[in-house]
């Protein structure tokens, strides 16, 4: 089962891909994905990180599971979250799965056997415009009153920011894992730990003993957490594409134990040869 | 929420949850990768008093409005190309930006948005339709 527990991780701003490069790689991709990299969005720098989004994915999937280029196929649900179609996952792997995020400079993915994953990277910077404090007061109604005492009571303006940014990124881990949306309810969702180590969560004062949570400094002022939980609590849209939702304690428990390997760097190029080798395949047919 | 397109209203059953215009289902499925989108959770409807109530689209005039919010929220340039159809994750918006530009528009037109009510928003139309039913309401 840890050869399906994958962290990947590119640093976007090393690749600088002449137009030639960014559709060389984009025509790795099957045709439905073209569409939604280049004609959705706005600026160049989401292009980049939507299509190295999409690489990740490919790759990770081929690397993983074996399968060849053409009969991956990854879609979302309503809300948003990829999955794999057609899941050819063998038995060894109940309920393989994965997440991406995007901030800044790095894209990242995560795949896990049995569990949900679910990871959000965040960076911030001190904003120039307004203060600290007039910042963070937009969200607290996403934070329990615990987290908020934490977050303004940590010290410096970049301690505060600090805080709050790892509070809210181990949220989204969360609510990315469970395939929602900007889950309401987020300050019922109270998060534990010691120095960000040893991280649990609350819901509604119940300790969730079926997920553990982790936070990961990538340098450059950025962080990732990730989430890794019980597929019951998935939403519906996404948990009809799980193949297993219900799993006995002792299964259960190898799944949410397994190692919780740290983030491997990729380059762009690495995962270009990974897709090129995947379409080298036998049973190609584009 | 359902809009109005042409003459014919599109609603779309899906297992006890109400999803706006099918006809944009693509581009929902679109959304951003990461749980930086505004997504639509189930939307139920609910018997008694809350009627279901069909708002046709918003006035030009509040879709710039919006627009114009958007654009300050993410740092666009004037001159860029935001309109009712531009989804906030396509525009660069991720989930901060999001629950600030519901605050924006909560300031700006006076109403209130409750959080389920801005997990319904992924385009600039969609919260231009979302403003003129709560002014509506607020006012009537």
């Amino acid at each position: 089962m840890e050869k399906a527990v994958q962290r990947w991780i590119v640093d976007i701003s090393k690749w600088n891909p002449t137009p030639h490069d960014f559709y060389s790689a984009l025509s790795l991709l099957p045709l439905h994905e073209h569409s939604s990299i280049t004609s959705s969005f706005m600026k160049q720098e989401d292009r980049k990180r939507a299509l190295i989004s999409r690489l990740l994915q490919y790759a990770l999937v081929h690397k993983v599971l074996g399968t060849p280029h053409v009969e991956i196929t990854i879609k979302r649900t309503l809300e948003g979250k990829p999955y794999l179609e057609h899941d050819k996952a063998p038995q060894e792997f109940p309920n393989f799965n994965f997440n991406v995020s995007h901030h800044g400079d790095y894209v990242a993915i995560a795949s896990e056997p049995l569990c949900l994953v679910g990871l959000d990277i965040v960076s911030y910077s001190i904003s120039q415009i307004e203060t600290t404090q007039e910042f963070i007061q937009d969200f607290s109604s996403y934070f329990s009153s615990l987290e908020w005492d934490n977050i303004i009571n940590a010290g410096t303006d970049d301690n505060i920011l600090n805080a709050f940014y790892r509070y809210w990124s181990l949220k989204e881990a969360y609510v990315k894992a469970i395939g929602s949306g900007l889950a309401f309810g987020l300050d019922k969702v109270e998060f534990h730990h010691t120095n960000w180590t040893n991280i649990y969560v609350q819901i509604d004062g119940v300790t969730m003993t079926e997920w553990r949570f982790w936070l990961f400094e990538l340098g450059k002022r950025h962080w990732v957490s990730l989430a890794r939980g019980h597929p019951r609590l998935a939403t519906e849209s996404y948990k009809r594409r799980l193949k297993q939702t219900e799993f006995n304690e002792e299964e259960y428990g190898m799944g949410l134990h397994l190692p919780n390997t740290s983030f491997g760097s990729r380059t762009v190029g690495q995962l270009i040869s990974v897709l090129c080798s995947a379409k080298e395949m036998p049973k190609e047919n584009e | 929420m359902a809009s109005v397109t042409g003459a014919s209203i599109t609603m779309t059953p899906l297992s006890g949850s109400f999803k706006a215009n099918s006809s944009r289902v693509s581009g929902l499925n679109s959304v951003s990768l990461s749980a930086h989108a505004i997504c639509f959770p189930s939307l139920k409807m609910r018997p008694g008093p809350y009627r279901f109530q069909v708002s046709c689209a918003a006035k030009p005039e509040t879709v710039e409005k919006v627009c114009q919010i958007v654009k300050k929220q993410l740092a666009l340039p004037d001159d860029s190309a935001v309109s009712g159809e531009s989804k906030f994750a396509a525009l660069g918006a991720d989930s901060l930006d999001t629950v600030e530009i519901v605050m924006g528009l909560e300031e700006e037109f006076g109403i209130s948005v409750e959080e389920e009510s801005a997990q319904t928003i992924a385009t600039v139309q969609d919260a231009a339709d979302l403003i003129e039913k709560l002014i509506e309401k607020k006012d009537g």
